[in-house]
C-alpha cells in the first residue's frame, strides 16, 4: 500500500497536539497548585488539582501510546524496516503497541521542529483553559462567598504572584499597568547593570555618540 | 575504542528479545515523543514553580536559557554530525544486531536526544537540585534505551550528555550579551500575567 507521507505527518500532528496539550495542562495545574497560583486552578481545592493534574498527564501519555489500538494508520507494528510507502495501514494490535509511535520523520514521524511549533501551541491552550476555568472558578466561589471574595487582594501583586488571589481577566489589566509603567526603569536600569560586551549597551551607546 | 564501543553495543543489545516486557519499556522510553515531552513538562512546571515573585524570575530566567540551550545543542549536533559523520552501528554492525527500533538517516555521534535531555537536565537542576537529578535520569534511560535499540554507541550517548552539559553553560554566558532583553522578556511576560 501507498501512503504519503504527507497523511501520516497530519495523522500524527493531531495526536500530538492532543498529547501535548492534556500532558502540559496536568504539569501547569501540579506546579500551580504547588506554588498557590489559584487564578490558573481547575478545581477550588489544590489537592484535588494537583490529583488531577497527575490524572491529565496519564492520560495523554495512554491514549497518545493506546490510539494506535483503535485508529488505523502506518504504525511500526513491530516492523522497524518498513518504511511508509511499504507498511500497511491498519490498526496495531497489543503486541506491536510498544513500537507502534516508532516512524521515522522522513516516512511522516513528526521532528524536533514540529514537536516544538505544536508543544508551543498546545501550553499557550493549557494556559488559556487553565485561566478560563480559574476565573469562573474563582467567580463563583466569590458569588458563594458572598462578601469575603476580593477583600484579601493587594493591587500592588500582580503577574503569577497577582493570580494568587485574583481571577486572570481582573490581573490582566493591573498587570498590564504595571509593565508599562515599569519597563522604562526597568529597561534603564537593567542597560546600567548588564555587562560591557552587551549588544544592546553597546548599540544604545552608538545611538548615543551619534546623536 | 571503536571495538570496545561496537562491543557494547553489540552485547546490550543481544540481551534483547529474552524478556518481551523490558523490550516493550525500552522501545517506549527510546520513542521520539515520549521523553522529549518529559523534558518540556519539566521546564513548563519550573517555570509556574517559584514560590515567591525572586524565586520566580530566577526560575523563569534559568527555564529561558534552557529553552535557549536545547535550541543551540541542535545546531552544535548538526555541525558535529556534518564534521564526523560516524555511522550508525546497525549499519557497521547490522548482521549482529536486533534492531529495535526505526533506522534513523543521519550520523551517530554525538546523541541528539542525549544532548537535549542533558541540556535541560542541567538548567533544572542549577535551581532544583532533586528535581534536575529526576530529569538527569530521564535523559540516561533515553540515552540507554536508544544503545539497547541499537541506534546509538556507548560514545555518542557520553559524547551527547558532554555536548549538553556544556551548550548549557555557554548559554547561561551567553547571556551577558543579550541583557536586558532576556530580563524585560520576562518583565514582559509578567504583564501578560503568564510570569
Amino acid at each position: 500500500m501507498n501512503t504519503d507521507p504527507m497523511a501520516v505527518r497530519d495523522l500524527f500532528a493531531g495526536h500530538y497536539f492532543l498529547f501535548a496539550f492534556l500532558a502540559s495542562i496536568g504539569a501547569l495545574q501540579i506546579a500551580v497548585s504547588n506554588s498557590g497560583i489559584r487564578g490558573l486552578w481547575l478545581t477550588p481545592h489544590a489537592g484535588i488539582t494537583r490529583i488531577l493534574g497527575i490524572a491529565l498527564i496519564l492520560t495523554g501519555i495512554a491514549v497518545f501510546f493506546l490510539q494506535p489500538l483503535w485508529v488505523e494508520g502506518p504504525w511500526a507494528a513491530g516492523s522497524v524496516e518498513a518504511d511508509s510507502l511499504t507498511r500497511e495501514w491498519g490498526k496495531a494490535s497489543w503486541s506491536e503497541i510498544a513500537g507502534a509511535r516508532n516512524v521515522n520523520d522522513i516516512h511522516g514521524g513528526l521532528d524536533g521542529v514540529k514537536q516544538t511549533g505544536w508543544f508551543a501551541l498546545a501550553v499557550i491552550l493549557a494556559f488559556f483553559v487553565s485561566a478560563v476555568v480559574g476565573t469562573l472558578s474563582m467567580k463563583i466561589l466569590s458569588a458563594a462567598e458572598s462578601g469575603n471574595a476580593g477583600t484579601a487582594t493587594n493591587s500592588d501583586t500582580d503577574g503569577l504572584e497577582g493570580l494568587s488571589n485574583r481571577p486572570y481577566l481582573s490581573n490582566l489589566p493591573i498587570s498590564w499597568r504595571n509593565f508599562r509603567a515599569d519597563i522604562r526603569v526597568l529597561w534603564r536600569g537593567e542597560l546600567s547593570k548588564a555587562d560591557r560586551w552587551s549588544l544592546m549597551r553597546m548599540l544604545s551607546r552608538k545611538g548615543g555618540s551619534s546623536e | 575504542m571503536t571495538s570496545l564501543d561496537a562491543n557494547i553495543v553489540i552485547w546490550l543489545n543481544g540481551l534483547s528479545g529474552n524478556v518481551k516486557i523490558f523490550d516493550d519499556l525500552m522501545r517506549l522510553a527510546a520513542s521520539d515523543y515520549l521523553m522529549p515531552l518529559v523534558f518540556s513538562l519539566g521546564m513548563l512546571g519550573l517555570w509556574f514553580s517559584g514560590k515567591t515573585p525572586a524565586e520566580r524570575v530566577k526560575y523563569q530566567l534559568t527555564m529561558l536559557m534552557g529553552i535557549s540551550a536545547l535550541s543551540i545543542a541542535n545546531v552544535v549536533v548538526w555541525l558535529f554530525n556534518i564534521w564526523l559523520e560516524r555511522p550508525r552501528p546497525f549499519v557497521e554492525h547490522g548482521d549482529e544486531l536486533n534492531l529495535l527500533f526505526y533506522p534513523p538517516t543521519d550520523p551517530s555521534f554525538p546523541a541528539n536526544p542525549v544532548a537535549v535531555g542533558f541540556a535541560a537536565a542541567t538548567a533544572a537542576c542549577t535551581i532544583n537540585r532533586k528535581f534536575g537529578w529526576w530529569l538527569y535520569a530521564a535523559a540516561t534511560l533515553f540515552g540507554f534505551s536508544r544503545l539497547y535499540a541499537g541506534v546509538f554507541y556507548p560514545t555518542d550517548i557520553v559524547g551527547g550528555a558532554i555536548v549538553g552539559i556544556a551548550i548549557y553553560g555557554f548559554t547561561t554566558y551567553l547571556r551577558r550579551f543579550l541583557e536586558p532583553l532576556i530580563t524585560s522578556f520576562v518583565r514582559l511576560m509578567r504583564g501578560l500575567s503568564a510570569a
